[in-house]
């Protein structure tokens, strides 16, 4: 083990826990026979998350007719994933919406990333051969690179090096370049705080695999190709991280488990940048409108 | 001076000295640049598909995002800064972005593909590139000035170049 890595596996053991609300949401949306009324039971146990998403209900993008004062209407206008979002962002918000500086990448790209990739994947999941939940393609994307918030600080200045030994194909990709670097890439780092944050199953395994699909368990292996490809979506939208943009590869093996014709492909990128603009509107003007 | 920023599917023309047109974060998306030697107007859509039938209600709200109808409402917009003499073949353009994924098959390849679409819609236009960066595995911004028609491309990690 390299004392980089050491120290990287160090900082992950400090992260600070995710919220009591959040942990019970990411159960909850994991399991697939869970209901709204679960959720909403959920939401009213929590007051600041119960006001952060009536806010967000009542936020000039959604314009009720009539103010939603319900936690169950405002739980069903939004769906779970914006609730999800909103409870991430309160207790994880400060370490996700961060600078990448070891990707050369301004404050919220993370995040903005993590959210492009999460709505991407759920588009992904409805072209699977298995039936995958969307609510759980979602949930694994959002989460599916926080290992870079870690490994950033570790990166820094490196960026133009890893890039012109990619370029050179002395480095297949990204991911091998931060394993060189550190002995450790952010995949690891991100299923090592998956495991520390106590996530359940299956999403610290998609975490780990997102770049190597055809590695994950197999009972897995469709939700993982789904996140897989909702990544390389978002970064061919323009919401990479950084310098890593496009420098992963793909992963072929997918047709077998995720049906995505062209034609299918520019549909799903065309609505990812419909409903990345329209959440992050709707958060970003309940933020202001709480300030 | 004033900057336009455009994002995707946005589209911005002007021939104010000092203005600079940008659009971040091409991914696959191409800026097609268009300049108009005439009345020294510089323009640039952020095209992100290549063809409007994949949701035409999509194009008629913004039409931008697609090559076909993206180009057309491009020198829409460049004419209205300048009267020229009506024939677009004057115009010049320059290409940034439509990268790809590595290792990318034909599916992914939305770069090529918009890339094959623009150039083949500015053919028809007799309208010339004279300077293209395109493809690669790197995610561009660019940006244009409207004096000099300068192009300036960026990314993450490496040094800005001008094509």
């Amino acid at each position: 083990m390299l004392p980089l890595e050491k120290e990287i596996l160090k900082e992950v053991h400090q992260i600070s826990p995710l919220s009591l609300i959040a942990s019970e949401l990411l159960s909850m949306i994991s399991k697939p026979s869970h209901s709204l009324n679960q959720i909403v039971k959920l939401v009213e146990c929590d007051a600041s998350l119960t006001a952060n998403v009536l806010r967000v209900a009542n936020s000039a993008i959604f314009s009720p007719t009539v103010p939603i004062t319900s936690i169950l209407r405002a739980v069903a206008q939004l769906g779970e994933r914006i609730v999800l979002t909103i409870a991430l962002d309160a207790c994880a918000g400060t370490l996700l919406r961060k600078p990448l500086e070891g990707y050369e990448s301004g404050v919220n790209k993370l995040w903005e990333h993590n959210l492009r990739t999460a709505i991407a994947s759920k588009k992904v999941s409805e072209f699977s051969s298995e039936i995958i939940g969307i609510e759980l393609a979602f949930t694994a994307g959002i989460l599916h690179d926080i290992g870079k918030a870690i490994l950033s600080d570790f990166l820094k200045n490196s960026a133009s090096d890893i890039l012109s030994k990619i370029d050179s194909n002395e480095i297949p990709d990204y991911l091998h370049a931060e394993s060189e670097k550190l002995g450790i890439d952010h995949t690891t780092v991100g299923y090592q705080m998956a495991v520390a944050w106590g996530l359940p199953s299956p999403l610290p395994e998609v975490i780990k695999y997102h770049h190597s699909p055809s590695a994950a368990d197999v009972e897995h292996r469709a939700l993982t190709y789904a996140v897989h490809l909702g990544d390389i979506i978002a970064m061919m939208g323009g919401g990479g991280t950084g310098s890593d943009d496009l420098k992963y590869h793909l992963d072929e093996g997918f047709q077998e488990y995720i049906d995505l014709s062209a034609s299918d492909l520019e549909t799903v990128m065309l609505l990812v940048e419909e409903e990345f603009s329209e959440i992050k509107s709707s958060l970003f003007q309940a933020k202001e409108k709480s300030i | 001076m004033g900057l336009i920023m455009l994002g995707v599917g946005d589209l911005g023309a002007s021939n104010k000295p000092g203005d600079i047109i940008k659009t971040m974060a091409l991914g696959s998306c191409i800026a097609v640049i268009m300049l108009d030697p005439t009345t020294r107007t510089v323009g640039m859509v952020h095209v992100a598909l290549p063809d409007s039938s994949v949701n035409t209600s999509k194009a008629l709200e913004k039409p931008g995002y697609f090559a076909d109808t993206g180009i057309p409402a491009l020198i829409s917009a460049m004419t209205v800064h300048g009267k020229h003499n009506g024939n677009n073949r004057d115009f010049i353009a320059k290409l940034v972005g439509g990268a790809r994924i590595l290792d990318s098959n034909n599916t992914f390849n939305i770069g090529k593909r918009n890339a094959l679409a623009i150039k083949k819609i500015l053919w028809k236009r007799c309208i010339g590139i004279v300077s293209e960066d395109i493809g690669g595995t790197i995610s561009r911004t660019v940006a244009v000035d409207a004096r000099r028609g300068r192009v300036i491309v960026s990314s993450p990690g490496l040094k800005d170049w001008s094509i």
